[in-house]
């Protein structure tokens, strides 16, 4: 029993700070800007996309396929809220979310489009067999992605408490107007969190690429959902609640896999963490890392 | 034949008919071929599908990116049912079973996610989608795993609808019901609502638009038409999987629907023509080169719609022709009168709306009651006291007004009368019933009207349709009865078109009937919204600084008018206002509000010479 939980404990954590990553792009746009962007999930894939052609098929060392990856995302990003996000300032948020659907459908036509359903692999940027850990393989990469989840993670949270600039963001999500009046740059800002969001995501993709080992356009969109429950489940603004929103979807993912790994019915896993954002919309609406009660802002 | 086409529901079951029965006939006739019947299918099974995903988005402002797991709700609930190996029930029975299905899921998932607002409900649908698509969809006791379920055609009696000329027929006569329930939606209260709760939740709120609850009923309504619309696309593929419903086909849903315009069943039909023809008729004439082009150029089109005008295509091009319109008849009016002054010519009157007879009933006042009683009403926002103890008397046929400088609580309390506040304390009365535990649809239902400081009107909508919003509490019919456009219905609509119409004349405002709101003056909302509190006929007519914005002039004129409205019209109204001269022209009586507390009352000229009150207005009287 003690070795099961473990095993769970071992892969639940490995996915979660993955999903907790991509949860942190989510509330990061969503912290600046009021919106859902859902096209996060295929701006991640595009970028791996880029990634795989610079590092598998032209043989360049992984750090440079990832710079160019982060790099083409921010700049994804950045050029979305350029051109489209804030043309809408004046536009209800759920307008500017369904464009993102579109931004996302865009890419992923795009990339079907040139690429067909052909599975891609990347390698990670550290070779070895890694350690056994409570009966699972844990690949160095996937240390690293810890590693990183937690950097970002106190990294973004420090930006946004301890700068002018981040209290800035903060400043813009709770009143854009008066934000404005005060003098915080709202363009920069809101610049600064698409793009962020963007390579945010990506550097996700790039750390569980190797573990999910082959991809394919739209492969990802699972893996944001996750991300996404992930965000809903920490309330949809905290950073904090974003990692520990995505452990928790991690920790269930697994456990879900361990319980019902005997059953023959198909994606227990997926089924649980839609009734568990279900769940958490019901009795945890503002997160579950909220202190007080009462509804979060829409 | 006119007539016919005059009549919306009637014109949809005629083309329905004709369309019908031309399918099958035309198949016989040999110029219609299996191939292209099955492909003009596929075309109306992604409409009807586009349809309901049109009622939820397009209408009701919501979206769900799980559209296409609701279709496959339907298409395997007719699966369970339906094949000889499973029940073998009738196609028949498969249909409501569809709906009845798509609607319980729908309304399922909707309850968390709409009782919050803004996104959750994207959010969740795309879980749905995922765990249905992953899931459910993909167990071999639902779906039949990879290889998916056969659907078998349907069969009325001894005739099997094997031919696709004949299954197209059903198709047809399916989307025609879609049609018309789509139709009606959109011709009753519930598309009135829907559009409200679209465009602002708080002021449909102040109309008596119980927004949770319409959103929900947007959600299920769509959900039992995605699940009519998944037994069509089931029964014409003949076989389905968990495939076929996957987020793709929720995403190709959404473009549809915003590339159609947003709350045109015309745009949808024709979008989805294109998405259904393209795949296969495109490659054919110019090669494979141009598969996938569909995809991105409506993917590209749905974020241009979107930076553009959020409202969708169709609303732009009404737009444009409203404007096109409104243009031509200034100009000719500027001929007619010789003059080009759109507003100074005929001041505004305020138009004589006898109580609604055969709309709903309001519960007869008690005796000789007061229209209003307020006891005691205490309202807090934490630790701040916004009303302290304040009761007032609001007697048949007086203006009373409520003054106080800026802060003193006289909108708390108006919001803790019309039931937007709950009060800590106090009762409130009207016409002697006790409705402290109604809610504000309920007190607006029985005849507390009132307007908002800063306007409650719905700014994308026009002046009739915001005149006809407004009756929203006062239109009895239910919504099963609405759906089918039966029962009292038609009669009620027309009453409440006829009401609308009468107080846009009254008003003198028949130019602008059709203009959006938000495009008038500041001013002439205030008429609006003014009229939009009398055509329902209040007993209670409250009015929150209605002065505020207008000219003098106007004010002058508002004066005259708000003494019309008592004695010409026998009505009883409050009214907050700070226009001093306004006030103690029209008032009958007046209460002073200061700190949250009612520091005086009585005749109006004794009032404002009370030191008490000089000292709340002035903060110390001038000696």
């Amino acid at each position: 029993m003690a070795e099961l939980l473990a095993e769970v404990v071992v892969v639940g954590l490995i996915a979660g700070g993955i999903y907790g990553l991509f949860a942190v792009g989510t509330v990061l746009v969503y912290r600046g800007s009021r919106v859902l962007n859902f096209a996060q999930g295929e701006i991640g894939m595009m970028s791996l996309f880029l990634a795989w052609y610079l590092v598998t098929e032209r043989g360049l060392p992984w750090i440079v396929g990832a710079v160019a990856a982060l790099a083409v995302a921010a700049a994804v990003g950045w050029g979305f809220e350029r051109l489209v996000v804030r043309r809408m300032v004046a536009a209800p948020r759920v307008a500017v979310s369904v464009a993102t659907v579109g931004l996302g459908l865009l890419i992923l036509a795009t990339e079907l489009r040139l690429n067909g359903e052909n599975p891609r692999s990347l390698a990670g940027p550290i070779s070895g067999r890694g350690w056994e850990i409570a009966g699972v393989i844990v690949s160095p990469t996937q240390i690293l992605a810890l590693v990183v989840t937690l950097a970002v993670g106190v990294g973004f949270a420090t930006l946004l408490r301890r700068t002018d600039f981040g209290l800035g963001v903060l400043a813009a999500a709770q009143d854009a107007n008066m934000a404005r009046l005060v003098g915080v740059p709202l363009g920069r800002v809101s610049g600064f969190v698409w793009a962020a969001g963007a390579a945010v995501t990506t550097l996700g993709a790039l750390l569980i690429a190797p573990t999910v080992q082959a991809f394919a356009p739209g492969a990802f969109g699972r893996l944001f959902l996750f991300g996404l429950a992930a965000a809903i489940i920490g309330g949809l603004t905290s950073l904090p609640g974003a990692f520990v929103g995505g452990v928790v979807v991690g920790l269930f993912e697994a456990g879900a896999g361990r319980v019902f790994a005997e059953a023959t019915f198909p994606g227990l896993e997926t089924l649980s963490i839609f009734v568990l954002m279900l769940l958490s919309l019901l009795f945890r609406p503002e997160g579950l890392l909220a202190r007080s009660g009462g509804r979060r802002p829409a | 034949m006119n007539a016919v086409f005059a009549r919306p529901g009637l014109r949809c079951v005629v083309v329905g008919v004709v369309a019908l029965a031309a399918a099958p006939l035309l198949g016989r006739a040999g110029v219609l071929n299996d191939y292209r019947a099955v492909l003009i299918g596929e075309a109306i099974a992604l409409a009807a599908a586009g349809l309901s995903l049109n009622l939820l988005m397009g209408h009701a402002g919501q979206i769900s990116l799980g559209h296409g797991a609701l279709l496959g709700v339907g298409a395997f609930t007719t699966g369970a049912l339906t094949p000889a190996t499973e029940l073998g029930l009738p196609f028949v029975v498969a249909v409501p079973a569809a709906a009845i299905a798509g609607a319980l899921v729908a309304f399922v998932i909707g309850v968390p996610a709409l009782r919050l607002r803004g996104l959750y409900l994207a959010v969740v649908t795309i879980a749905f989608s995922y765990a249905m698509f992953e899931s459910i969809f993909a167990a071999e006791q639902v779906g039949g795993g990879s290889a998916g379920i056969a659907l078998p055609r349907p069969q009325v009696n001894t005739f099997l609808f094997s031919k696709e000329v004949d299954y197209l027929a059903i198709l047809i006569g399916l989307f025609a019901l879609l049609w018309l329930v789509d139709t009606n939606v959109t011709r009753t209260k519930i598309g009135r609502a829907f559009r409200a709760v679209r465009s602002d939740e708080a002021v449909a709120a102040s109309f008596g638009v119980d927004v949770t609850r319409y959103k929900l009923l947007a959600f299920a309504l769509s959900g039992a038409m995605a699940g009519i619309a998944g037994v069509m696309v089931g029964h014409l593929k003949l076989t389905v999987s968990s495939s076929v419903f996957g987020y793709e086909r929720s995403l190709l849903l959404v473009v549809v629907v915003v590339v159609g315009g947003l709350g045109s069943r015309v745009g949808v039909l024709v979008a989805a023509a294109f998405y259904a023809f393209y795949p296969i008729a495109m490659p054919e004439l110019f090669g494979a080169g141009v598969r996938g082009y569909d995809v991105i150029i409506g993917a590209a089109l749905l974020v241009i719609t979107m930076a553009r005008n959020p409202g969708g295509l169709a609303g732009t091009i009404r737009e444009q022709l409203e404007e096109r319109r409104a243009g031509r008849e200034r100009l000719a009016d500027a001929a007619a009168s010789g003059t080009d002054d759109a507003d100074g010519s005929a001041l505004p009157k305020l138009p004589n709306m006898p109580r609604p007879a055969s709309l709903a009933g309001r519960p007869e006042a008690h005796g000789n009651a007061p229209v209003l009683e307020a006891k005691d009403v205490t309202v807090r926002f934490g630790g701040l006291v916004a009303v302290a103890d304040a009761s007032l008397t609001v007697p048949q046929g007086r203006i009373v007004g409520l003054i106080g400088p800026n802060g003193a609580g006289k909108t708390t309390l108006f919001n803790a009368i019309s039931g937007l506040e709950v009060p800590e304390s106090g009762r409130v009365h009207l016409l002697g019933h006790d409705v402290s535990n109604l809610g504000a649809a309920a007190r607006c239902a029985r005849g507390l009207g009132r307007t908002f400081q800063n306007i409650g009107l719905v700014k994308d909508l026009s002046v009739t349709d915001n005149l006809l919003l407004a009756q929203h509490t006062v239109a009895p019919y239910g919504i099963p009865a609405a759906l089918g456009y039966a029962g009292s219905t038609g009669s009620v609509e027309d009453e409440l078109h006829e009401r609308a119409a009468t107080a846009i004349s009254g008003l003198g405002f028949e130019r602008y009937a059709n203009t959006p709101v938000g495009k008038l003056s500041i001013g002439q909302q205030r008429i609006v919204e003014l009229g939009c509190v009398l055509v329902t006929a209040p007993e209670l007519v409250m009015l929150d600084e209605p002065s505020a914005g207008m000219s003098p002039a106007a004010a002058e004129n508002l004066a005259e008018r708000l003494r019309d409205l008592r004695d010409e019209l026998g009505r009883t109204v409050l009214l907050i206002e700070h226009n001093v001269p306004l006030v103690l022209d029209t008032c009958d009586e007046l209460y002073v509000m200061a700190g949250g507390v009612i520091v005086a009352n009585g005749a109006p000229d004794d009032v404002v010479r009370d030191p008490v009150v000089v000292d709340a207005y002035l903060g110390g009287a001038l000696t």
